[in-house]
């Protein structure tokens, strides 16, 4: 196979004879010589080289032979061999097939083969009948069957010889001669044009003379002609030959879209109309005005691609589409053009006589039968893509591709292809350079220039779901949308200059429409995995880069670990320093002695360790002072993020990061401040067991301390496990799986919504919010009147050891001070008038604190959060609210049939 | 040549087999695929569809004349 390749035309010449006339090389001389002279006299062929009217015309031929299967069969060989391009004369070939065809229904019979051996003792005119016609550019205008059978006489060995054949090999091609051995060559002359000329005149006069039967009515009226003869006869005997020669004439014009001598365009009917003045008969009317249906549907186009073209703001799709469409009219018109040649010929001759042959209305309806679906299809897609550009000018056109007419989808989807190419270019630029070039707004993807590159990859890029075209679905759109704006990131925020084709494999941005046609072929297969590899490329880079050059994930770990207080040796020391420094009024913090006791406490625990990037970047901040305010109330931590770190911490997300900050602090603080209170007591509770009198009160300060303490394990229990833990561990999966930074985010902003919900801090828990804030108030109010009370009963306790002191001094002097013990005994009964209020205090606050309990605890019962409920079962372990509150003592179960039953 | 050009000529060759069968050409594959390179060679077709209408003509006359020669 490969030595055939690079042979010259003579050797392959050569080969050929042998092969069909079966001899080895050395016999077949001669008639190699014959042919090397045929193919080097005739270079160029006198047809003209267009590859899709040789197939129109294979197909028009089969469909003749009744053959509509084949017919398609064909066009799917055909498209197939047009796909793959290697073949460069697909022309050629096809027209050489074609040549050589024969009608298989037509079995070559011997009895022809010998007639094609008697016929070489005929006449040599006989015998040179042209059936090659010397017509220049013609159309197959006899009927093949009947030429074959008036030639069947003559040298034609095979009968079905095509109609293209006929026509197509004509002009200065030498009548082949028989290549008979014994008989003289006759070759071509040059002189032979004249003798062509005169051959064809013969011809046209065989052919009209065939059909005599016919033409003898011609004299004969209408009505007995209507009967005898086919109807097609009768609209054209109806009228005198020259009305319909201007017909012809007219209608070729319409065609064009130019008004004819009785054809004009009515504008009141937006119609072609026939001048009423002419009188032809009605039938003849019809026909006309079918045929002017080709000038309307063809100035539809015409115009919409006249009043597109200048329009700038049109944009490339809109202009490959009425290049397109140009593409489809330049075809139009060259089949105008055969059939005004065809005409030409005709004037020259003066053959109108001939009817078989010439130009008729009737013919030009057959002929420009398929010109009409196409031209209509045209019309149909100008209509419906009146008014659209860009992307949903693609769609447009392709949902006409969904037709089941093969013809017109074959039709369209060459349009689609032109109209798609400049969106798929957009596409590539947009995926593997992450450029935009979209003047006139056509692509899906939209910029906003305004962005700025800290909001880039929120709001800069964005769909623009209406010209998405939909052959993309959007999933894909989505994707390609993902890809450019990831590069783009890479690019303006990461300062990462990479270029495109070390991130990934494929490199190729740019396409033709060949392209575009095959990635139509392969929309799911080949498109898909081009745009998938180049997601997955681009994303796996982009998230590599942050995490290797912007550590994400790091500062993802030392949030959770300063703001979410997950660095309790950490929390627990900066708060030790922080005591004196916030119990102070607010207005009297300063930032920078805060900031020196952050670092003091980075500097003391654990936090050392960490990496000096990320604690540079934690910080204090005081938010705004409302009067009466202590320093608790304002003190936050704040953690500095910028950058591409800033993307996935925005503004937003580092706010909701603050508000869980400053409720964690606040249950932090509480801890602390019953680990106080605990302590207190039990250092005091020794001392104080000298005054009886305090018992009392002491228990109950011991049992409201430890009912407080109680619920603050659990609520801390509750916030650390069942809020922070789970979430962030959903949260460190998500992340760890991500595929494109947008899941990151998105991973990022469902952790923060659910803690920040779980927290109590949305709308929806503003009433559980406030009762834990008086909870957490009756507290600190606790702290203060145990506080003073110990203080009281302290001094006392100092008094009366001081009393005791001096009584046995005064005793070991041997004198008793009636007035001192008489002031001591005042002053205890006066103390002991202070117990019951202090009791009384003690017993208001516990009132008050079950009180609060017991609301947040029915506001629990309500809520839709299962974690919160279980969180109201742990606090009331004993059931002792249930016992007080009948709101309480719904079951679990029913209470989330009541708030099921509630939506 | 390549693995795959191979493959792409001979589905070529595959295609314009079948063409040329629906067409009834009556080419067999090798004088097919002769063809198919002189077109690509830039050979007019019209010339060679003549020359080859010739030839075969040629060859019908042969095999009848060789009959008539068995008939005598």
């Amino acid at each position: 196979m490969a030595n055939l390749e690079h042979r010259s035309p003579n050797v392959l010449l050569q080969s050929l004879c042998c092969r069909i006339l079966g001899k080895n090389e050395a016999d077949v001389a001669q008639q190699f010589q014959y042919a090397v002279r045929v193919i080097g006299s005739n270079f160029a062929p006198t047809v003209e080289r267009d590859e899709f009217l040789v197939a129109e015309k294979v197909k028009k031929e089969m469909v003749r032979q009744r053959r509509e299967t084949d017919a398609a069969l064909f066009s799917e060989l055909h498209r197939k061999l047009q796909s793959q391009g290697v073949l460069k004369n697909r022309w050629a070939i096809l027209y050489l097939l074609l040549s050589l065809s024969e009608d298989p229904r037509k079995p070559q019979s011997k009895v022809a083969n010998y007639a094609a051996l008697f016929a070489q003792a005929l006449p040599r005119d006989a015998h040179s009948t042209p059936y090659y016609y010397s017509r220049p550019q013609t159309l197959p205008l006899s009927y093949p069957d009947r030429t074959s059978s008036t030639q069947s006489s003559g040298s034609m060995g095979s009968s079905g010889v095509s109609s293209l054949g006929v026509y197509g090999l004509n002009g200065p091609t030498p009548t082949p001669q028989s290549l008979l051995p014994g008989q003289t060559y006759h070759i071509a002359g040059v002189g032979d044009a004249l003798r062509h000329q005169l051959g064809s005149r013969f011809a046209w006069t065989m052919s009209t003379a065939q059909p005599s039967s016919s033409n003898t009515s011609k004299g004969l009226p209408n009505s007995i002609t209507r009967s005898s003869s086919r109807l097609r006869r009768e609209g054209e005997l109806s009228c005198p030959p020259d009305v319909k020669a201007t017909l012809v004439r007219d209608i070729l014009y319409v065609f064009q879209g130019i008004d004819g001598k009785c054809i004009k365009m009515c504008n009141s009917e937006n119609c072609y109309k026939i001048d009423s003045k002419v009188g032809i008969s009605k039938s003849l009317r019809d026909t006309t005005s079918r045929l002017a249906e080709l000038g309307w549907l063809h100035n539809k186009v015409r115009k919409y691609t006249d009043q597109r073209c200048l329009d700038r703001a049109f944009g490339l799709v809109g202009q490959s589409f009425c290049a397109s469409l140009h593409q489809e009219l330049k075809e139009y018109y060259r089949l105008l053009s055969v059939l005004h040649s065809q005409i030409q010929v005709e004037d020259d001759q003066g053959v109108n006589v001939g009817l078989e042959n010439s130009l008729t209305l009737r013919r030009l309806l057959i002929w420009t039968y398929d010109p009409k679906i196409r031209l209509k299809t045209l019309a149909a897609l100008v209509d419906h893509c009146q008014g659209r550009k860009g992307g949903e000018l693609a769609s447009a056109v392709h949902a006409y591709t969904k037709t089941g007419d093969p013809y017109m989808r074959s039709l369209v989807k060459h349009i689609l292809c032109l109209v798609s190419h400049p969106i798929f270019n957009f596409l590539y630029r947009w995926i593997y350079d992450g450029e935009l070039e979209d003047t006139y707004h056509e692509f899906f993807v939209a910029s906003d220039p305004t962005v700025k590159t800290d909001r880039l990859w929120h709001d800069k890029y964005t769909l623009r779901k209406s010209m998405i075209p939909s052959f993309i679905t959007m999933d894909k759109a989505r994707k390609v949308l993902l890809i450019g704006k990831s590069i783009n990131f890479l690019h303006q925020v990461c300062h990462d200059r990479t270029p495109t084709a070390k991130m990934m494999a494929v490199t190729k941005s740019v396409v033709s429409p060949k392209d575009a046609a095959a990635l139509f072929t392969d929309l799911e297969g080949a498109f898909q995995e081009k745009i998938d590899a180049a997601y997955n490329e681009t994303s796996k880079y982009l998230l590599d880069v942050l995490n290797k050059n912007y550590h994400l994930l790091e500062h993802m770990k030392a949030v959770r670990r300063y703001l979410l207080l997950g660095q309790g040796d950490f929390v627990r020391h900066l708060m030790d320093l922080l005591k004196p420094e916030l119990a102070r009024s607010a207005s009297t913090l300063y930032q920078h002695n805060l900031t020196g006791i952050l670092e003091t406490a980075v500097r003391a625990t654990n936090a050392q360790y960490d990496s000096p990037e990320i604690l540079k970047r934690l910080d204090v901040r005081l938010l705004e002072i409302s009067t009466g305010d202590t320093g608790w109330d304002v003190f936050s931590l704040d953690y500095h993020v910028d950058g591409p770190i800033a993307t996935v911490f925005t503004r937003e997300c580092m706010s909701h990061y603050l508000r869980v900050f400053n409720f964690l602090w606040r249950a932090k603080r509480m801890e602390y401040v019953l680990t106080d209170i605990w302590k207190g007591q039990m250092c005091n509770s020794k001392l104080l067991k000298s005054i009886p009198e305090l018992s009392g009160v002491l228990h109950q300060c011991h049992i409201l301390a430890s009912e407080m303490v109680h619920f603050v394990h659990q609520m801390q229990y509750y916030i650390t496990f069942e809020v922070l833990e789970c979430s962030w561990d959903e949260l460190w999966n998500k992340v760890q799986q991500a595929q494109d930074l947008d899941h990151i985010i998105a991973a990022h902003e469902v952790f923060l919504d659910t803690i920040i919900s779980r927290c109590l801090l949305d709308s929806n828990s503003e009433a559980l919010l406030t009762q834990l804030r008086a909870l957490f108030d009756q507290i600190l109010e606790f702290q203060n009147a145990q506080d003073s009370m110990y203080r009281s009963a302290l001094e006392e306790l100092q008094l009366r050891l001081a009393y005791e002191e001096k009584k046995k001094q005064l005793e070991m002097e041997g004198e008793w001070g009636e007035t001192e013990q008489k002031a001591e005994s005042k002053r205890i009964h006066e103390f002991q008038q202070l117990i019951p209020k202090m009791c009384s205090q003690i017993r208001v606050c516990s009132h008050f604190y079950q009180d609060i309990v017991q609301q947040f605890l029915v506001l629990l019962t309500k809520s839709s959060d299962e974690s919160l409920r279980f969180l109201n079962f742990r606090l009331d372990f004993n059931e002792h609210y249930k016992a007080r509150d009948p709101r309480l003592r719904v079951s679990l179960g029913t209470t989330r049939g009541k708030y099921s039953s509630a939506i | 040549i390549t693995h795959r050009e191979i493959l792409e000529v001979n589905s070529i060759r595959e295609r314009d087999k079948g063409i040329s069968r629906l067409l009834n050409t009556g080419l067999d594959m090798e004088s097919l695929s002769i063809c198919v390179r002189l077109c690509e060679q830039g050979i007019n077709p019209e010339a060679l569809a003549s020359v080859i209408k010739e030839l075969r003509k040629a060859t019908e006359a042969l095999k009848v004349r060789s009959i008539h020669l068995e008939l005598e």
